[in-house]
């Protein structure tokens, strides 16, 4: 790239920053709370407390929202978009949090088994959306989506009706047996469900680098008409796809049900929109995988710390959510306009 | 089950729940009709819904909280418009941002305004009351239907014909199909593609925006987090699948409306909550479901 | 109208599109701009009409200069263009797409219809024109598309009118009615700018011709200055290519047998029944949208037919399209930025995508990015493609270089079937050589090739047999010795002549 090019380049991503950031001042302006109190409190809540307690948490939560990322991104670049993840989280983690309440036998093969479970859910969830696409035709787009409710509802009754904690006055369910927990790592209050979370991450880079399976999904979703005219089975590639993705996100669900909650509550990965932070974590790095973890870490870090400012400055948590909305507008239309429409809008070099 | 359909008094509620879908949706069919495509309309529903109680009790008066709402939706649109049109980011991705942003700034603005979390309700929330129509009251079953229901279900109703005629006569009708086809053509013919869908996405902000007034100062007096609850995805699926036509619109968008009024109304019949609340969306999805089957049968 | 372009550069980035080209037209005269694909001749007329700004130059006006911020200055200037991919709107009927953009409206912007309709027909009267304004225009012909085109610059009274290859979708018969209606222009004191690369049209229809190559204008004068020869050979710049010499034919065993071949759609195909014997080139012509992708689809195995396919004997169509590509079709797409390529991906992945061989370029579940490069590269020498390398993306490759990479990706399969549609559709005259040379090529070495092409002297050019597609159905028989183009041109636009051929 030329020189001057690059400077131009520079200068746009100041002037987006300095968007971002006025913005931000804007609102805190608005509910009158000192910036510099705020900001130590962004920055403690995201990554300081004690023996790192707030940054434990933002990893947590940041292992959660790559798993979602990652998710999302296995479909996206096969051309899939499958903005179902929440329910498929729901499913894995619906799943995974009855097996092991249910099924008798020694901890480590039944926390096994309900992993195992909850991937199925939750690849078997996306499956159903992929099959609504191919065999009727329903946009895996809004199929995927409208899959998200009927799921929550029924983890809802669920927990509500047959299998609550009564006891608790909460809608959850039971807590698994204690021996199931994913234990901490020594000396900070982090689980182990990270550890799935990095592997799930190499796996995906992986894949989709180096893989046969990876660069015939990668050609379906830069142009499906192409895939099919040089004859790649693009059916069983949606299908098996979906099912990755879904796989993961189930993953996803089971990890916050043996390493955090311990317990299937009403609302747990709804509410906190993992899904969807998940998805704007794999666009605002369009799509690259190497760059998908750094992204959900990142988006971790602006929720916790966002709940740093509360509570140091009464900034209400949710400038977080308004952060990231705010975020990627204006990253995710400069970098993924292409990305994402990589089939559509271009044209032959000749005049 | 008979029974409840042909009770008077839930023939009344139907209207309740059509009108913000049909006007959401009425609004997605602009955008759609001019190659927009917007997936948005939750958020810029949700926008219009807290902006209308905001209005509402600050103005004193429904029509400013009615203002209020269409013009929190056009500002949706707009910044819709900038990122998607203006800066060439990707539909699908401003969409959700939209979607995210009209949450956190709902939920923002509610902690920063009024100091409450959850929900917010207030005496000096101005509604819109019911409107009786004498002639209409007095015939039987649809006369419950159609006279004492809000404003913002006439308008609807009239929103309906007149974008019919929009679309068929009007100037900017035209000029909003033809982005949607081929805009091309219009760039050929001098006109800018990007500001006939600028005002498209104007316009559909503004029937969003109404669409939040009438869930949040016409259904009830009060406005509670995420309270668009999906409807506006129910709308864009009453716009997928009839592809922006309005008078295909209006059915569709009736039917989900009486059926999300429905499982308001079964919830007194022993069945659970979640399986009520379950029913506007899987008859949504079954809609779909049919549809899109037949119109691939027809296909092939 | 009198206009004139003075020194007019225009750059697209370091490509020098237009190169200090200046350029008249007169009120009355009908000019014609010839040159190859990628002349320059569609860039300097976008600058003409607002389009495009020039880098250097001006733009005059009945003297007067002039500086368009937009195509609506040069349309209210009274300029009109007819673009060569149809502009209109598919969905509305031809009032609608008449009026749209200067729609004449009440203070509300509601539109008066019965006003445009009044004003159009005086325009029909006058020129002899006839159409129904309330046709569908998505249910027209393309003949007809052409004239609500025409009538489209005809009712916001342009007096410079445009035409950027007009007859490229043409029958010769469609073809003689647009011209009887420029002369009618002509004669109307209005002056038309027509590009073309029809030589014969040329000297039928110009008054003037300037020839364009590589963005320079090589010569400019009345066409009675002028011959067809001197005229091609300013095009190419030298002696013209030899003609193609083609070989005896020898036909061979059926490789494609296809009969009581149905598919439903848009434009419901047959029943039909064709062969394809080894070592010849079979050509079918036709205009476009008359079922020939519906007909390449349902061969390929990309739509839904019935009816028998057999290739080399063996029924193919209960496969699908990864199935009888294994059984020896290869196919070279209309739309290679769609269909024949992922812009988005490198030119290696684009090469070895469609491969039956996968063992050579992968070892199990992983990928040999080192053998995917070496295959690229392969391709890159051999069919010339012009191209930074195999990790280049393949959206940064020219129309002419992409297309030589779908067709060596496909002919290097080197299988008993191949199937080419419109395969040199919009690229250079060094890429038709090409892709004309290597199909023949296959041809002799005895591969069976089924030629679509809208493009009547494609056809004319490789073609061992003929068949004229119209509205689903297949023509009889013409072979190649007896074709002629007045008889194939009637075929493209009637059901008259043309029999469908029942099994």
């Amino acid at each position: 790239m030329p020189p001057a090019n690059m400077r131009g380049e520079l200068t746009s991503w100041v002037i987006t920053l300095a968007w971002i950031f006025a913005i931000l001042f804007g609102l805190m302006l608005l509910v009158g709370a000192p910036f510099a109190t705020a900001l130590q409190g962004f920055v403690e809540g995201a990554f300081g407390g004690r023996r790192f307690g707030f940054l434990m948490a933002t990893l947590s939560r940041a292992t959660l929202i790559v798993g979602m990322a990652l998710s999302a991104m296995l479909s996206f670049r096969a051309g899939l978009f499958n903005i179902g993840g929440e329910g498929q989280l729901v499913a894995g983690g619906l799943v995974s949090a009855l097996v092991a309440i249910m099924l008798p036998g020694p901890p480590l093969l039944v926390l096994s088994a309900a992993i195992a479970a909850g991937m199925i859910a939750g690849a078997a969830w996306a499956l159903l959306a992929g099959v609504l696409q191919l065999y009727v035709g329903v946009p895996l787009l809004v199929g995927s989506l409208l899959l998200n409710f009927p799921i929550r509802y029924i983890a809802s009754y669920l927990v509500a009706h047959p299998f609550r904690d009564v006891q608790s006055g909460m809608v959850q369910s039971h807590l698994v047996p204690n021996a199931m927990w994913l234990p901490n790592f020594p000396g900070v209050r982090l689980d182990i469900g990270i550890l799935f979370i990095l592997a799930a991450s190499i796996f995906a880079i992986v894949y989709s680098h180096t893989t046969l399976h990876g660069y015939r999904a990668r050609l379906n979703g830069l142009s499906p008409d192409f895939a099919r005219a040089v004859g790649l089975p693009v059916g069983r590639l949606t299908l098996q796809t979906l099912a990755m993705s879904g796989a993961i996100a189930g993953l996803v669900g089971a990890i916050a049900v043996f390493g955090i909650h311990h317990r299937y509550i009403d609302g747990m990965l709804v509410q906190p929109l993992y899904a969807w932070t998940g998805i704007i974590a794999v666009l605002l790095v369009g799509m690259i995988p190497w760059l998908v973890p750094s992204s959900g870490f990142f988006f971790a870090a602006v929720q916790t710390g966002a709940a740093g400012m509360e509570r140091a400055a009464g900034v209400p948590k949710e400038i977080g959510l308004i952060m990231q909305a705010v975020i990627i507008l204006f990253v995710a239309s400069r970098v993924s306009g292409a990305l994402l429409g990589g089939s559509r809008g271009q044209r032959d070099g000749d005049a | 089950m008979l029974e409840i359909i042909l009770d008077p008094s839930f023939l009344a509620s139907i209207p309740r729940f059509v009108t913000p879908i049909l006007l959401a949706a009425l609004g997605g069919a602009i955008c759609e009709r001019a190659g927009v495509f917007n997936i948005g309309l939750e958020g810029m529903m949700l926008t219009g819904a807290f902006f209308a109680v905001l209005g509402s009790y600050f103005g004193g008066s429904v029509y400013v909280g009615a203002l209020a709402a269409v013009l929190s939706g056009m500002a949706m649109g707009a910044i819709f418009a900038e990122f998607n049109l203006r800066r060439g980011g990707d539909p699908i991705v401003v969409s959700i941002a939209v979607n995210l942003l009209a949450a956190g700034l709902t939920t923002f603005l509610l902690r920063a305004i009024f100091d409450v979390a959850g929900a917010f309700r207030d005496p000096a929330i101005g509604g819109f009351g019911p409107i009786d129509i004498p002639g209409l009251a007095a015939l039987p079953a649809i006369g419950q239907l159609l006279s004492g229901q809000s404003l913002l279900f006439y308008v609807s109703l009239v929103l309906v014909l007149a974008l019919h005629v929009f679309f068929a006569r009007h100037r900017l009708g035209l000029r909003i199909r033809a982005a949607g086809e081929n805009p091309a053509g219009l760039t050929a013919g001098g006109v800018s593609p990007n500001r006939v869908r600028l005002a498209a996405l104007l316009m559909c902000g503004a029937l969003c925006g109404l669409a939040g007034a009438q869930l949040s100062i016409a259904n009830v007096n009060l406005f509670v987090e995420n309270m668009s609850a999906g409807r506006g995805w129910i709308a864009v699926v009453a716009v997928l699948l009839t592809r922006g036509r309005p008078l295909p619109l209006f059915f569709i968008a009736s039917l989900f409306g009486a059926v999300d009024s429905l499982s308001f109304r079964v919830q007194g019949f022993g069945l659970p909550q979640q399986f009520t609340d379950m029913m506007p969306y899987l008859a949504t999805l079954v809609v779909l479901t049919v549809l899109s089957w037949i119109r691939l049968q027809r296909a092939r | 109208m009198r206009a004139s372009l003075e020194h007019i550069s225009v750059d697209f980035g370091p490509v020098k599109a237009v190169d200090d080209v200046s350029f008249g037209v007169a009120a009355g005269e009908i000019h014609a701009i010839v040159g190859e694909n990628g002349a320059g001749k569609s860039t300097l007329m976008n600058v003409l009409f607002g389009l495009v700004r020039p880098n250097n130059g001006r733009i005059l006006i009945d003297g007067d200069e002039r500086v368009w911020n937009s195509p609506q200055d040069a349309i209210e200037a009274g300029l009109g263009m007819v673009h060569q991919h149809f502009m209109l709107q598919d969905d509305m009927t031809v009032l609608e797409n008449i009026v749209l953009c200067s729609e004449p409206a009440n203070a509300l912007g509601f539109v008066n219809f019965t006003a445009a309709r009044n004003r159009i027909r005086d325009g029909f009267s006058q020129h002899g024109i006839s159409i129904d304004l309330n046709a569908r225009v998505g249910d027209l012909g393309v003949g007809q598309r052409q004239i609500v085109e025409i009538l489209k610059v005809l009712y916001r009274d342009a007096r410079l009118i445009i035409l950027d290859e007009p007859t490229a979708v043409l029958t010769p018969q469609e073809k003689d009615r647009l011209f009887a209606i420029l002369h009618s222009f002509a004669t109307d004191r209005r002056s038309i700018i027509i590009i073309t690369h029809k030589l014969d049209e040329v000297m039928e229809v110009a008054d003037r011709v300037s020839v364009m190559r590589g963005g320079r204008l090589v010569s400019s004068g009345s066409l009675l200055k002028t011959t067809k020869e001197r005229m091609a050979r300013d095009i190419v710049g030298g002696e013209l290519p030899p003609p193609l010499r083609r070989s005896a034919r020898a036909p061979g065993r059926v490789v494609l047998s296809v009969r009581d071949l149905r598919v439903k759609g848009h434009m419901p195909v047959g029943p039909l029944s064709l062969d394809v014997g080894a070592g010849e080139i079979v050509g079918i012509a036709g205009v476009s949208g008359n079922g020939q992708s519906e007909l390449i689809q349902a061969i390929t195995g990309l739509r839904r037919a019935s009816g028998e396919i057999r290739l080399d004997g063996k029924r193919v169509d209960n496969m699908d399209v990864a199935g009888r590509r294994g059984a020896g079709m290869s196919y070279i797409p209309e739309d290679r930025q769609r269909t024949g390529l992922a812009l988005g991906a490198s030119v290696s992945e684009n090469a070895n995508a469609g491969r039956d061989d996968v063992g050579r370029f992968s070892k199990g579940p992983f990928l040999d990015r080192k053998a995917m490069a070496d295959f690229a590269r392969g391709l890159i020498d051999r069919y010339r493609i012009k191209a930074a390398g195999p990790r280049a993306l393949a959206s940064t490759l020219s129309g002419g270089n992409k297309q030589k990479l779908v067709v060596g990706r496909e002919l290097s399969r080197s299988t008993p079937l191949v199937i080419a549609e419109n395969p040199t559709w919009g690229v250079d005259i060094g890429a038709i050589e090409l892709i004309h040379a290597e199909l023949l090529r296959m041809r002799d070495a005895g591969h069976a090739i089924l030629l679509v092409s809208t493009e009547l002297d494609e056809i004319l050019t490789l073609s061992d047999r003929i068949f004229v597609i119209y509205a689903g159905a297949l023509s009889d028989e013409i072979p190649a010795s007896s074709a002629d183009r007045q008889k194939i041109g009637m075929l493209m636009t009637s059901r008259r002549t043309a029999t469908k051929v029942e099994a």
